[in-house]
Order: C-alpha cells, then sequence, then structure tokens
C-alpha cells in the first residue's frame, strides 16, 4: 500500500469542510490552511459554495484535478458513497476521519469501505481516527485546534498509533521537544491500512529515523511478525503496548500456557527482534529522544558520570547501578593523574566525578577532553545543573560541541523550571538529549546499549 | 511414554520412569533404588499441592503403601495413570515449555520451575525458532539468572535444552502445549522429572 500520496500529497480534498467552527470538517481545513500547506486545497460540501475564501465544490467528482488526499468527515452512513465518488475521481488515498464503524458494532459498514478502498486501489487509513501530520510538507489532518494541540517542529521521529487520544497526547509533548516529528499517522479502526502497513511506510521513508509505536492489537499477526525479523535492524523501534491486565486468562492446561498470556507473548517478540519496550508514555519520549538523536553507537557498558551538584551525580550513580546492563566506569590511572594535575581543587578523582558547585564551561570541558581519553569510559552523562553560578549559555555551547565530536554516546540531565528549560531547548535542538531526571537518563542509555547491541549481532 | 520417545528423538532425556498398574510392579521398577511415584490426571494441573505425589520411596512397604493411597486418591480423577520414576537427585527445579500460539505460532518458554512456577513467576518466553543468542538472553531475562546459571557448563546445558525444545516444537505442529516441569539441574546435568503434553 502507498502511503506517500498521503503523506506527501500535492493536491488535498477535505470533504465535509464547512463554514461552521463547530463541525470537524471546518478544523480539517483551517489547519491546512494555518500549517501554511501549499498544494491544491478543495473543500467539498453538498450546500455551500464557498468555504472561507475557498471554492467549494458539490462533490469531489466536480474538482476536475487530480487528488492526491481525500479527507472525509461526514457522518458514517455517507461515507460509502462519498468514496465510491472517490474511486471514480482516481483519489490516490482516503483517510476516513469520522467514527461510527466498527467501534460501535457496525462492522459491516467497515468492510463495505474497505472493499471500496480495495477496489478502487485506494490506500485508507481510518475510520475513527485522527489521520495524519507531516511537518514537512506541511499536511495535517488532525481536526484539534492548533491552539489547544502544540504542533511538532521537523525532526526524524515518527509515531503511529491506533488511539487517537493517545496518538495527540503524544503529539503535543513532543511539540514541546528539541528532536520533533517526522510523521504521525493515527489509523483508529484499520479498516484497510494497518499496523503492518504502516510500519513498512515508515521503514522506507527516509525522513523517519525512528518509530515509535502505541499498540493496542495486531490485525495480522503473522505477516507483523515477519516484518518484525527486519524491521528493527533498518531503525529504531520504541514500542508502548496497552493491555498488559486486559486479559482474559483462557482455560489452561499447562502452566506454560498459565505464563504466557497475550501481553507476555508480544513483549517476547518485541525482545526477541530488537524494538525497545516502553512501560509508560513518558518512556516513548525518553527513548524516541535518545535514539533519534545518538549518531554514535554505544560499544560498551561502562558509564562516567560528571556534575556539578554532588547529590545529582550520587543519584545519577545509582540510577546508572540500577539498570541491568549498565555500569559505572572506572578510570584509568592516567585518567586520575590528569585529573589531579588540571583541576587540584577537586577533592574526589572518583566517578561520579564532581566539579563543585561553581564549575563552569572550561572545567566542564577540561575534564571531558581527559574523560574523552579514557578506554575504560564507553558513555557519558553530564549533569548540568543551570542553578548554579558557573552555568549559562556557554555551557550549553560546549556540551553541544562535545556532543557532536566525542565520537560515545552523550546525554545530560539538567533539572529545573524556566531558565533551565530554555537551555535545554536550546541543547536538544542541538542535538544532546536532556533529562529532566537522573532515573530517566539512565534508562535512556540502558535502552540504546540493548540496542546498539541489537544491531551489531543481527547486522 | 509416547512423550517420553518425542523427547529423547530431539536429545532431550528424562528420567528412567513406568507407568504401574500394581504395588508389585512398582515394586519391581524400584528394584531396591528409591523411586518417586505420582498420578497423571488431566483434571489435575498441581499434583503436588493435591497430595498426588510421593517422594524418595526406598522400602518395599513404603511403595505398597502409597500406591494403596495415590490409587485412593486417584479414584475422583479418572481416568488416570500412576507413574513410578527413579528419586532424582536434588538440584535446582526449572520449567521448560512450549504452547502454540494463535497470533504469533510456537513460543518457548523457561523459567524457574517446580513449585514456584506461579509464585515468583520469572520466566522468559520467545517466538521459535530460536538462535543459540535467544537462548542465552532468554537466561539473562531471568531474575533468578544468578541462582541458575551458576557456571558455564549449566548455562549450556539450559540454552541446549531450549534450542532442543525450539527444533521439537517447530517439527511437531500439533502440540499445542508442553510443560518439562520441573527439570532438575544440578552441577554434573539434569533430570526431566515431570512431562506434560497437549495436542
Amino acid at each position: 500500500m502507498n502511503l506517500e500520496p498521503m503523506l506527501a500529497p500535492r493536491s488535498v480534498a477535505v470533504i465535509g469542510a464547512s463554514n461552521n467552527p463547530d463541525k470537524v470538517g471546518h478544523v480539517i481545513l483551517q489547519n491546512y490552511i494555518d500549517a501554511g500547506y501549499e498544494g491544491k486545497l478543495f473543500p467539498v460540501n453538498k450546500n455551500a459554495e464557498r468555504i472561507g475564501n475557498l471554492e467549494s465544490f458539490k462533490s469531489v467528482l466536480d474538482i476536475g484535478e487530480d487528488i492526491d488526499l481525500a479527507v472525509i468527515a461526514i457522518p458514517a452512513p455517507l461515507v460509502p458513497q462519498v468514496m465510491e465518488e472517490c474511486g471514480k475521481a482516481k483519489v490516490k488515498t482516503v483517510i476516513v476521519v469520522s467514527g461510527g464503524f466498527a467501534e460501535i458494532g457496525e462492522t459491516a459498514l467497515e468492510e463495505k469501505i474497505a472493499r471500496i478502498a480495495i477496489k478502487h486501489k485506494m490506500a485508507l487509513v481510518g475510520p475513527n481516527c485522527l489521520g495524519v501530520m507531516n511537518p514537512r510538507s506541511r499536511v495535517d489532518t488532525l481536526f484539534l485546534p492548533t491552539y489547544k494541540l502544540g504542533r511538532p517542529t521537523v525532526g526524524g521521529v515518527s509515531f503511529m498509533a491506533q488511539s487517537g487520544a493517545v496518538g495527540s497526547t503524544i503529539l503535543d509533548l513532543i511539540s514541546s521537544e528539541g528532536f520533533g516529528l517526522s510523521k504521525f499517522i493515527s489509523y483508529g479502526n484499520a479498516a484497510y491500512a494497518d499496523e503492518v502497513d504502516i510500519l513498512e511506510y515508515l521503514i522506507a521513508d527516509k525522513d523517519t529515523k525512528v518509530i515509535v509505536m502505541y499498540l493496542e492489537g495486531i490485525k495480522r499477526p503473522k505477516e507483523f511478525l515477519e516484518l518484525a525479523r527486519r524491521a528493527a535492524k533498518a531503525k529504531p523501534i520504541v514500542v508502548l503496548k496497552a493491555g498488559k491486565t486486559a486479559e482474559g486468562a483462557a482455560a489452561a492446561h499447562s502452566h506454560t500456557a498459565a505464563l504466557s498470556g497475550n501481553y507476555e507473548t508480544h513483549m517476547a517478540l518485541f525482545r526477541q527482534f530488537g524494538f525497545t519496550i516502553a512501560d509508560d508514555l513518558s518512556d516513548l519520549l525518553y527513548y524516541a529522544k535518545i535514539l533519534a538523536s545518538e549518531s554514535a553507537a554505544a560499544t560498551g557498558n561502562r558509564v562516567a558520570v560528571i556534575t556539578n551538584g554532588g547529590g545529582a551525580g550520587v543519584l545519577a550513580a545509582d540510577a546508572v547501578a540500577s539498570t541491568s546492563n549498565l555500569k559505572l566506569a572506572e578510570f584509568s590511572a592516567e585518567t586520575v593523574k590528569a585529573l589531579k594535575k588540571t583541576m587540584p581543587i577537586l577533592s574526589s578523582m572518583r566517578n561520579p566525578l564532581d566539579l563543585a558547585g561553581d564549575a563552569n564551561y572550561a572545567i566542564y570541558g577540561n575534564a571531558i577532553d581527559i574523560l574523552q581519553k579514557d578506554k575504560n569510559v564507553d558513555m557519558f552523562i553530564i549533569v548540568a545543573l543551570f542553578q548554579t553560578p558557573g552555568a549559562d549559555d556557554r555551557l550549553a555551547n560546549e556540551l553541544v560541541r562535545y556532543k557532536n565530536s566525542i565520537g560515545k554516546p552523550m546525554i545530560a540531565i539538567s533539572i529545573g523550571a524556566a531558565y533551565t528549560q530554555s537551555h535545554k531547548t536550546m541543547m536538544e535542538s542541538a542535538g544532546l538529549p536532556v533529562y529532566d531526571s537522573p532515573s530517566s537518563a539512565a534508562k535512556a542509555l540502558s535502552e540504546l546499549l540493548k540496542y546498539s547491541e541489537y544491531k551489531r549481532r543481527r547486522r | 511414554m509416547a512423550a517420553k520417545k518425542l523427547l529423547q528423538k530431539y536429545g532431550i532425556r528424562s528420567i528412567d520412569s513406568s507407568y504401574v498398574k500394581s504395588a508389585d510392579a512398582a515394586v519391581a521398577f524400584a528394584d531396591g533404588d528409591p523411586i518417586v511415584m505420582k498420578v497423571l490426571s488431566d483434571k489435575a494441573l498441581h499434583k503436588s499441592k493435591a497430595g498426588l505425589v510421593r517422594l524418595n520411596l526406598g522400602e518395599e512397604k513404603d511403595i505398597r503403601k502409597a500406591f494403596a493411597d495415590l490409587s485412593n486418591r486417584a479414584k475422583r480423577l479418572r481416568p488416570y495413570k500412576i507413574i513410578a520414576q527413579r528419586m532424582a537427585a536434588p538440584g535446582i527445579e526449572m520449567i521448560i515449555g512450549g504452547r502454540t500460539d494463535q497470533q504469533f505460532g510456537q513460543i518457548v518458554l523457561i523459567g524457574l520451575g517446580g513449585i514456584y512456577v506461579e509464585v515468583f513467576r520469572d520466566f522468559a518466553l520467545r517466538i521459535c525458532p530460536i538462535t543459540r543468542y535467544d537462548a542465552g538472553d532468554m537466561l539473562d531475562q531471568l531474575r533468578s539468572k544468578n541462582v541458575v546459571t551458576y557456571n558455564g557448563k549449566a548455562t549450556k546445558t539450559l540454552e541446549d535444552l531450549l534450542l532442543k525444545t525450539s527444533k521439537l516444537l517447530a517439527e511437531n505442529n500439533g502440540i499445542k502445549e508442553l510443560d518439562l516441569n520441573p527439570v532438575i539441574m544440578r552441577a554434573n546435568g539434569y533430570d526431566v522429572v515431570d512431562i506434560r503434553i497437549l495436542k
């Protein structure tokens, strides 16, 4: 199924576009205009001559031009006829935003629209979905107003979800992160395009560096399994699976069957084939962030912690030790010697390396210069507390500079309010992942290492 | 005994055992060595809990008493069989199992076994077929990994058992569920003590 015309359309018809601001079709059209979409935009409404400043059409058949994407936001019973018209008009792809299908028991209606899509060789996303967003091509079919839901910047993380609510929440959260969005696809009931089609598309999409998926179920498990075998070899995939407790334990005759329920089996598949497993929505962001930014693969598990706050350094060290695969690096004798020579005022030359509260960008720089030569150090966590006198935008710049030249994984921890947040945003948009807690930072590094090892093994 | 033969075909040894229809047959099987007797019935999954297992029967009178007692308890579990086995030397009890999943096909499992299976729920699963890496990663995933894989030899033995089980499952599509529980791990080898196959 070719989803490219849907995500990068040259022309879009919004069926159900309306002058009434309470209508979903109104918001969708308005969002296209607000996003600065540069392709051709055709409102379709049986009763209107004009929608806003645009000429409106009675039917998609009246437009008389090539349509890459039709967004359909009209009551469910009217959808089949409109889709037939789309088919006749040679529309390439269709998103059915409307609800009122299988989710309320109208499975026959849903099967009907799937058959129409197949008959006319139209890719179909939905029904009962938010649709798609692509900040690069300024495509935005979400019926959520931009003042209520933040829109992310252009980036490398793509997100797919059945659930519109989870999808839009994640989108809102991503919009305040530095890493940015490549594609967003909320596919609702998956009448036609399902997990397999969308994952396949995102794997092939060159702008997508990391795939994040929120899964409730898998429509075609056998095909998904085949795709999963090669998926994470191509690019990192972060997955959150809902339904840990939803399971109605079937009558099991064996202990094996009693233990290996639906959720556990999904988890086994993800682990086996190198997916990065998230336990929570926040994990999705933590892991997407590091996987999107990390140009250097992790080659070992020994972490150096550099800090300007003793307590935060110890917490970071604890968090590292609490993961299943990371440990604190032991600095080499040469490192300790060099540190003593360069930074004689330091009380301790051990890991975590506490540079003390007055450390400025130059002191951080000296420490990183020395530690990056240490063969016992594989990864860096830099705790940068911006409340201290020495930490300012020069430190943020310096850390970004090291991040881009160090050749080993490096992340930062900065905890704090407005002043910290502005530096965090600056560092993240320049490619240095910043975490707001030691535990999230350590978990992220841990997952990066797991993924690096998977890639090495399955190359 | 078909199950035992099937395991044997894939190089998985199970402990020497025999169905016994009488106390005499049990005594003859024991031949002076300590044995275990158990009731096998589809109506009883938790044999130990239901009092359907008798361990370490060395004396003839103990064997006869256990046979009479088990026969009595098993009446309500018809159809049933009584099996006599060599008494396995003590070790760490593991479970190795498999299942045909409706969605993803055959899966293989390893975990802390015996009576701890459902208490600790310490297990790992993979989709078949698995590689040696997968087998090692499964052991690594266990919370009890330091107890279970106390040396390289134990790790190798368990990995081999997992690979053999994966192969068995892959080549016998009819198996819906498989339990080898417990598999008793010792420094010098293992004993598959109990087998349950559901086709």
